[in-house]
């Protein structure tokens, strides 16, 4: 579903056909958002907006609509509202999208959400009344025809709504498929899970173009080898190439000097992303680039030099 | 079709009847034979564990099948004598055994608490005794037409309608260590299979639980 209206900048870029770049915030365990503040004003000058992740693995967090509501304000770059089906029904969730709008949020992300039973309070209730994909839906009802299970909204939200895909799903057409849904749903944009693959990707890019929902791709450029590590050892689905683990550990090894490691870590990234994303900007299946890389900000001047050099 | 039962840790039951010193038993012949939680077997264990621990077993009846009301009125009229010396009835059953004792002894034995000695677990598929399976959460709504005869609601862990999620790899399921096969994936091969994947494909609403979320009742006459 391409962009009708225009509510955020994110919604102005998808429907200029602009390349865009999104980041990634985590709030965590705490009433105080300095730390992730401070991030999201260190990436402002390069992405349109940042993800914020609505308690991660299942594990409790500061709520992301707060963390949304408050990053915005504090910092002025435009964010994604994570929000996850795992603990709220539908009727909380309806309420929550007109709050949302009251409190300035004009994207968000539909997502599932790991299960209570992977986190911190497994006892409890899992919800799940809607999913991702009827989420979006219920979105596109309140904020296209301004009602709500047929009950009109005197003022309605305006917010984009966007879905998540995983390009390492196996078997992947049951995925396809399920972005088929979430199309049909009204979803205005996809972000897609952390790939390394890139003939996997490009088959997954190339079949979901059917859809015509904007995709912008899951990266994850690795701060240190310890990152890389955890991240393939702990995110389910997703491996990171043994070759790139390698690279990075010797990094790890070459370099006693912290700042000429960062710097190491860096152009490593900058290396293996630049002909990753300039091959599917060639093959015309990017409308953008998500990089969930958290806690690793310093790295955006250097994407947006993969971008422009992509083009 | 069985309802499914597990035995209740003892201490939990002992914890539960201990105000109490006169037991009658009642245990079901039915599902709870089949499960080894009830049945004539049953029983016996549980009478010996309790005089062990110095209760006084009134009487033992084993009904064939505990949850159906005709069947406890009958069998509870063989033993009103000693119902009049019972404390507690301790019942080897699911949790619909329970209900049907306190219903039917609501009129002439108001003052006898019923206690169980299980956990009523699931609905069960049987493919052999040891060995019983949830595939059925009985929710009023049956999907399985459109899904390949493969329950969501049962098999996907989020019951989500719109599966699978991210939480699924390589077909298995994030809950439960990845041991478990992802119901959605299950439904999507099962379709695959039948050539029907035009049912995969479809955007579905989500459970209306109006109907569904609360107690229910089947009263046809």
């Amino acid at each position: 579903m391409a962009v009708k209206k225009v509510y955020s900048k994110l919604g102005e870029k998808i429907a200029n056909g602009e390349f865009i770049l999104t980041g990634e915030l985590e709030p965590e365990k705490t009433t105080d958002l300095s730390h992730t503040i401070e991030e999201a004003r260190e990436m402002a000058p390069y992405v349109v907006a940042a993800n914020v992740t609505d308690s991660p693995l299942g594990i409790v967090t500061i709520n992301s609509m707060a963390a949304t509501h408050l990053i915005q304000k504090e910092s002025n770059l435009e964010c994604i509202w994570q929000l996850t089906v795992r603990d709220v029904n539908k009727l909380g969730i309806a309420g929550m999208m007109m709050g949302a709008h009251a409190l300035g949020i004009r994207n968000v992300l539909s997502l599932t959400g790991d299960h209570t039973a992977l986190g911190d309070m497994p006892e409890s209730k899992p919800v799940f009344d809607l999913d991702s994909a009827t989420l979006i839906k219920l979105v596109r009802e309140m904020v296209d025809k301004g009602s709500i299970n047929g009950h009109e909204i005197e003022a309605p939200p305006t917010l984009h709504v966007g879905g998540a895909a995983n390009p390492n799903a196996n078997p992947v057409e049951s995925e396809i498929l399920k972005i088929g849904r979430k199309a049909e749903a009204g979803a205005e944009f996809i972000q897609t899970q952390v790939v390394y693959d890139l003939d996997k990707t490009i088959e997954f890019l190339t079949e979901i173009k059917k859809y015509k929902v904007p995709v912008l791709l899951g990266i994850f450029p690795m701060k240190s080898y310890a990152i890389a590590k955890g991240f393939d050892e702990f995110v389910p689905g997703v491996s990171v190439p043994k070759d790139i683990l390698s690279r990075w550990k010797s990094i790890k090894k070459d370099y006693t000097d912290k700042k000429m490691q960062k710097e190491a870590y860096d152009q490593a990234n900058y290396e293996f992303f630049k002909p990753f994303i300039t091959e599917l900007r060639k093959k015309n299946l990017l409308d953008g680039i998500h990089c969930m890389a958290v806690h690793y900000p310093r790295i955006f001047p250097k994407l947006m030099e993969v971008i422009d050099n992509a083009n | 079709m069985t309802i499914i039962t597990t035995k209740k840790p003892f201490e939990e039951i002992l914890s539960a009847i201990k105000h109490t010193k006169n037991i009658t038993i009642v245990s079901c012949a039915s599902c709870a034979a089949m499960c080894q939680t009830g049945g004539t077997e049953g029983a016996k264990e549980m009478a010996e564990k309790l005089e062990a621990e110095g209760f006084n077993i009134t009487t033992v009846i084993v009904p064939e099948e505990v949850c159906d009301n005709r069947v406890m009125k009958k069998d509870f009229r063989q033993i009103e004598e000693e119902l009049e010396q019972t404390d507690a009835i301790l019942t080897l059953s699911c949790g619909l055994g329970v209900a049907s004792i306190t219903d039917v002894l609501a009129k002439k034995f108001p003052q006898i608490p019923v206690f169980i000695g299980t956990n009523t677990e699931f609905m069960g598929m049987t493919e052999r005794i040891g060995r019983f399976y949830m595939r059925c959460r009985g929710c009023g709504d049956c999907l399985l037409n459109e899904t390949g005869g493969i329950c969501p609601i049962t098999t996907c862990a989020k019951s989500l309608m719109n599966g699978p999620c991210g939480g699924m790899v390589d077909g298995k399921c994030e809950v439960g260590n990845y041991e478990r096969d992802c119901g959605w994936v299950l439904i999507y091969k099962r379709l695959k299979e039948l050539g029907r994947l035009d049912l995969y494909s479809k955007l579905r609403d989500p459970v209306d639980w109006s109907e569904s979320g609360h107690q229910r009742e089947v009263v046809w006459r």
